[in-house]
This record gives structure tokens, C-alpha cells and sequence, in this order.
């Protein structure tokens, strides 16, 4: 007889008290430790200066370096320029704005790039970026709706989808010139990984994932957290998925720099749906 | 669970993403374990910080029954056992970082959870009864207790007894007048003829073997 069969049974009724008195204690989906509340518009400023900081320790020669597409490191830079000049635009609400292509709007700012002074281009961003922030506040309402780029958000949302951009450029940029990767502080990544879960349908939708799935979507470590996150049409019993991974890695996969095969994944369900829901993952990375 | 986020809205027909009237995409969590992911306890504890209220279900189910039943053989009485069920698992659960899976499995840890609070729950049970014993002294008026603490009570007190006897006889004495009789150290140690400083050490050495003899016992149950 093993000491399994010694043990008396569970009474009745004392799983559910223990879950439901947990639960109570601390809601479901909530990462512990708790990371300091922050705005969208302080994820936003923080992921600047973290950007102005990596172009402020770049040698001359590392703005040559190929970054993304087709352009160098200053011309990445420049990219960012123009989308700066867009939300501009966009928090004006220029309608062109809205309806224009990420990387075509942006290309002749990148082009223009081409020969200046590195700190010109440097000191250039920094300014668009202060242009940004500078409306931000005069808006004031984070509800307040902007459209740039095929994508209409809440000035909340577009803040932490900026922020999640400038981070992915920030690294993009490392990688190019053999800098170590870098990592929001948890508050921001906890405002990334939020807006990852919230696109994940979208994201699906996009990639023509229509069968309804129920995910259960965990990212661990610092700013992640627990979702259930409706992927399709909604009958009554959707297939039911649980994806486990790093927040760091999801953000990652959605921005499009790394694949699902690359990251440490624990998945039950229904395997080949949580597979494409992973593949669709970065259907709304801009570039 | 987290909650849904601001509102967000996609026009149809646009370049770039194009969908629309999105409305708020996320839902409450649902009922836990439907599925288990498994893995390793580093990996449990990971879910479990990131809220993850499967992975608290997966614990339960796998290791619940070692918690109880290791209370339960200590206190003798199963509403105590459930009770330090829940306070260890809710502990866990709004605490993930104190377990440590480099210090050891997370099956020894909630275990040493359980002892803790069951010894706890013991060494207050010894002085409730002990105040109990003074007190009925002082008022024989004092009303019955009901038949289910009754049960109780004895089952507890018959743990801490046995535990007793089994101590040397000089610690034993120090024990009985500082929790039966309710004397301060230095009383006890007047009574005992013996200084106070010699009283505490007694007292001291008393208390660790009678944690000692209850741990064992759920070690042996667990």
C-alpha cells in the first residue's frame, strides 16, 4: 500500500472554499508582485528616454550599420521622425494621416536622414518627441480617439502601442550594432503585455482565424499576467486553449521579431489552433 | 482578472489592420483547471505570479491531500486541518515569491507550510486550554462547552499531553506551571527552586522538543 492510499480523502466541498477564498484574496489574472501603476503617457516618455539614451552611446560608425528593411540605423531614426510627424498629424485629425502606410508615409523622413550629422538626426527625434508629449497634454483625455496609420485607438492606447514601437526599434538597433537587448520596466511592459492580450483577437481576425477559441493566455515574469481572451465567433462551448510563455518573448512574437517556434512555450488544447493563433499573433505588427 | 482596457476601434476597410467596433475583448476568468499545463514547479511558480488561477487549481489537485492529511494527523480534527489547507494554499497563491524552486519542491514547501501553522494552531490551542483550565478554577460557574468542542478540545489536548509526558522531568514542571498554572517565569522559577534564567532555558529547550515531537508527526504523515 502506498503512502497515497493512507491518505484520507478530501472532504466534500473543501476545493472549492479554498480556490474561491484565494480568488478573493487576490483576483485571478493579476501579476504578483504588483508593478507600479503607471499613464500610458509615462510608459511613452520612459520608452523615449530610454531610446535617446541607447542613440546617446551609438559610436558615428554604428549609424551606418543596417537596421530594418532597407535602412541604417539613422535612417531607422529618421523612420521614427516621420512617425512622430503622423501622430502629429493624427492627433490633429488629418484624415490622410489616418489612411497612410506605416513604412511609405515615413520613408521620406528616413530618406532625408542620408548625410546629416548623427547628433542632428538625434536632436531631431528628441523634438518630435517632446512635440508628441506636448500634445498628449493639451489633449488630456486618454479616451480621446486618434487614427494614424490604419489604426484608430483611444490616446491611451496609441500611447502604449508607441511605446511598444519605440521599444521593438530599440532593440532592433542593438541588435545591429552588438548591444545587449533591453527590457521595459515591468509598469510599461505590464501596459505592453495588456495591449498584446487585447490585439490578440484582432490579430486573429486578421489572419482569418474565425473557429471560436477560448484562450487562456499566461506571460510570466516581470509585466506579465493571466487573460481569457474569446479568439472568433462565440457559441456557447468554444474550444478551449492555454498558452504559457515568457511576457518578454510574447511581446516579441507580436511585434514580429521572433517566431513561436522560438519561444519557450507550454500549451494544452487543441495544439495546431494554439498554433495559429501564435502564427497570427503578429498579423498587426506595423514595422 | 485583468479588465478589459480601454475601448479600441478599428474602421473596416482600412489599410494597415482594418477591423471593426471592437468592443472590449477580455472576460472574467472562469472557472480554474480546466486543462493542466504541468511542468516544473519553477514553471508553476511563474504562472502563479502571473496570476494564473489554472495553475493554483493544478496545485491543489496534485498536492492538497498531502497538506491535509499532514494537518489533519497533527490536529487532530478536520475543521482545524481544512482551515490550515486554505491558509496555506491563499498564502501561496497572493505570496508565489516566497517559494524559492531552487530551495526545494514545492510539494516539501506547502508541507512546511502546514506543520508551521498545524504547530501554530497547537501551541494556541495549549494556552486557550490552559487559560481555560485556570479560569474554570476561578469561576466553576463557567458553561459547558458544546459536544463538538468538547471533541475537539480533547483531541488537541491529548496531542499536547502525550507530547508532554514525553519530556524530561525538569522541563515537564516548568511547563505545567507556566501554561497550567499560569505563573510568570519568574514565579515558575521560584516555585521550581531553580534561578529564572535556568526556568526560561528549561522553557526555551520544553517548547522546541514538543515542536519537534508535533513535526514529527507530520512528517511521518506526510
Amino acid at each position: 500500500m502506498t503512502a497515497a492510499e493512507h491518505r484520507p480523502a478530501l472532504p466534500d466541498g473543501l476545493r472549492d472554499r479554498v480556490l474561491a477564498a484565494s480568488l478573493r484574496a487576490r483576483a485571478a489574472g493579476r501579476p504578483e508582485p504588483a508593478a507600479p501603476e503607471i499613464s500610458p503617457a509615462e510608459a511613452f516618455s520612459r520608452a523615449a528616454d530610454a531610446f535617446y539614451g541607447m542613440l546617446g552611446v551609438l559610436q558615428a560608425e554604428d549609424w551606418r550599420r543596417p537596421a530594418l528593411r532597407c535602412l541604417d540605423v539613422q535612417g531607422l531614426v529618421g523612420h521614427l521622425i516621420g512617425v512622430e510627424e503622423d501622430v502629429h498629424r493624427g492627433l490633429a485629425g488629418d484624415p490622410q494621416v489616418a489612411q497612410a502606410s506605416h513604412v511609405e508615409s515615413t520613408q521620406p523622413a528616413a530618406d532625408c536622414q542620408a548625410g546629416r550629422p548623427p547628433a542632428e538626426t538625434r536632436a531631431e527625434w528628441r523634438r518630435t518627441i517632446g512635440h508628441t508629449l506636448d500634445l498628449v497634454h493639451a489633449v488630456g483625455d486618454p479616451g480621446t480617439e486618434a487614427a494614424v496609420h490604419g489604426m484608430r485607438f483611444p490616446l491611451g492606447m496609441l500611447l502604449v502601442v508607441r511605446a511598444f514601437e519605440l521599444w521593438v526599434h530599440d532593440n532592433d538597433i542593438r541588435q545591429a550594432v552588438g548591444l545587449p537587448p533591453a527590457v521595459p520596466d515591468p509598469s510599461a511592459l505590464g501596459l505592453m503585455t495588456q495591449a498584446a492580450a487585447q490585439l490578440l483577437p484582432h490579430a486573429a481576425a486578421r489572419r482569418g482565424l474565425r473557429e471560436p477559441t477560448s484562450v487562456h493566455l499566461v506571460l510570466t515574469g516581470p509585466g506579465g499576467g493571466t487573460w481569457d481572451i474569446p479568439i472568433g465567433h462565440s457559441p456557447p462551448a468554444p474550444a478551449e486553449v492555454a498558452i504559457v510563455t515568457d511576457a518578454v518573448g510574447f511581446c516579441r512574437l507580436v511585434a514580429d521579431r521572433t517566431t513561436p517556434g522560438r519561444l519557450d512555450l507550454h500549451i494544452t488544447g487543441d495544439q495546431d489552433r494554439a498554433a495559429m493563433i501564435l502564427a497570427a499573433a503578429s498579423a498587426l505588427a506595423l514595422d | 482578472m485583468k479588465e478589459a482596457g480601454a475601448r479600441h476601434v478599428f474602421p473596416d476597410g482600412w489599410p494597415g489592420i482594418g477591423l471593426v467596433g471592437v468592443g472590449p475583448c477580455l472576460v472574467a476568468g472562469g472557472r480554474a483547471s480546466v486543462h493542466e499545463v504541468g511542468g516544473t514547479d519553477a514553471l508553476l511558480a511563474a504562472r502563479l505570479a502571473a496570476g494564473d488561477d489554472h495553475a493554483l487549481a493544478e496545485v491543489f489537485d496534485r498536492l492538497a491531500p498531502a497538506v491535509y492529511s499532514g494537518a489533519l494527523r497533527v490536529l487532530g480534527h478536520d475543521a482545524a486541518a481544512q482551515d490550515v489547507v486554505q491558509d496555506v494554499f491563499v498564502e501561496l497563491w497572493c505570496h508565489p515569491g516566497r517559494y524559492d524552486p531552487d530551495a526545494g519542491p514545492l510539494r516539501a514547501y506547502l508541507t512546511m507550510q502546514a506543520r508551521h501553522r498545524a504547530v501554530d494552531l497547537v501551541r494556541s490551542e495549549l494556552r486557550r486550554v490552559a487559560r481555560q483550565e485556570r479560569s474554570s478554577r476561578l469561576e466553576p460557574g463557567h458553561p459547558d462547552p458544546s459536544p463538538c468542542e468538547q471533541m475537539m478540545a480533547s483531541q488537541t489536548a491529548a496531542a499536547v499531553r502525550a507530547a508532554i509526558e514525553m519530556l524530561p522531568e525538569s522541563q515537564r514542571r516548568i511547563v505545567e506551571l507556566a501554561y497550567f498554572r499560569g505563573l510568570t517565569c519568574r514565579e515558575a522559577a521560584k516555585a521550581a527552586g531553580i534561578p529564572e534564567g535556568t526556568a526560561k532555558s528549561r522553557l526555551r529547550l520544553a517548547l522546541a522538543k514538543l515542536e519537534s515531537m508535533l513535526d514529527r508527526q507530520l512528517l511521518e504523515s506526510s
